[in-house]
């Protein structure tokens, strides 16, 4: 069964001084992965950057699975993080643009293993200065993957929640042009595409934190090219930003 | 110390984690922290911690898991403090 999951964290919400103190990194880390910190190409990273890079791993990996386990528990310690790739081009990377949209693929992404209850996951995590955004996937080629982050002015829960299915929603109606597109929640609490009455066989996950929403989907029949990356930066700068706050806008989405 | 005892305090526990402070003043034992009350669930470690120190005990992993909902809140600290 393929899945989505996906999640942002805008690190000026986080606590730096508790993201250093071993009763709350504890509850995130298993002692395993403290370890692998200190003795990986990671030990150069600031911890507050490894602990909210695990979170996020940890986060993306509960909703990929909660859709194939509804049942699911969100158990982070049970999440294990077993390897993690720094990017070829270096450890930060200063913001080209504030929205970006492309394929799961590539050297920017730090990259990485994680495996829940005996079974093998990946993961490609984006890290900025002030954020860290990751997408998972089954298969380590994260072919079928695209993942997308955005940032918004009113930080408000309901705004965060249009907005991002609003970005999300806009994406997908340039790969299924002419079909009315909408998001609603299932039972377990993972979002499902629908065009009219029908369940479309796309998951979707997404998150937002402060400032920020980001999506991910699985799409077997879509691969995001590099095309479509360095079209999205460009249209970004033309005139991205005026159209985004009417998409975003409350009173014209959903 | 009784659920009631529990709840009131629970509340100022989550009270700078919930955007709406008004939607405390309405939770019940059904409330979900995430759903109903919108708390980030980057915030749920915060939560457990703040706990912690409010009532003076330990929440294991075992348990924090289970903090979903303000009746499995309660029911956590509830079992650590009448231990």
């Amino acid at each position: 069964m393929q899945s989505a999951g996906n999640d942002i964290i805008a690190l000026d919400l986080t606590d730096k001084q508790r993201s250093n103190d071993s009763r709350f990194y504890s509850k995130i880390l298993s002692e395993s992965e403290k370890k692998y910190y200190c003795h990986s190409p990671l030990a150069g990273m600031e911890f507050e950057y490894f602990l909210w890079l695990c979170w996020s791993v940890k986060e993306s990996a509960y909703k990929y699975l909660k859709r194939i386990q509804p049942g699911l528990i969100f158990s982070p310690t049970r999440i294990e993080i077993v390897h993690v790739a720094i990017p070829v081009n270096g450890k930060f990377e200063q913001p080209e643009c504030i929205q970006w949209e492309g394929p799961a693929q590539g050297e920017k992404c730090y990259n990485g293993r994680f495996v829940f209850e005996g079974n093998t996951y990946y993961f490609r995590s984006k890290i900025y200065p002030g954020m860290i955004t990751t997408v998972v996937n089954a298969d380590e080629s994260f072919e079928h993957v695209s993942w997308g982050f955005d940032s918004i002015d009113d930080t408000g829960s309901e705004h965060q929640s249009k907005a991002v299915r609003a970005f999300l929603l806009q994406k997908l109606q340039t790969i299924l042009p002419g079909k009315e597109l909408r998001i609603e929640k299932a039972a377990a609490g993972y979002p499902v595409v629908f065009s009219g009455t029908e369940e479309l066989d796309i998951p979707v996950s997404f998150a937002h934190h402060g400032s920020y929403i980001a999506y991910s989907f699985y799409l077997p029949d879509y691969r995001c090219s590099e095309d479509e990356e360095l079209f999205s930066l460009f249209h970004y700068t033309r005139d991205w930003k005026s159209r985004k706050e009417d998409l975003y806008h409350p009173i014209s989405t959903l | 110390m009784d659920r009631q005892a529990i709840l009131d305090e629970l509340k100022k526990v989550l009270l700078p984690y919930t955007e709406n402070k008004e939607l405390l003043n309405g939770i019940t034992e059904d409330t979900d922290l995430l759903k109903d009350l919108k708390i980030n669930s980057a915030n749920l470690v915060d939560i457990i911690i703040d706990a912690e120190s409010k009532y003076n005990i330990e929440i294991d992993f075992d348990s924090a898991e289970k903090m979903m909902t303000v009746r499995d809140c309660i029911n956590v600290i509830a079992e650590k403090v009448n231990a």
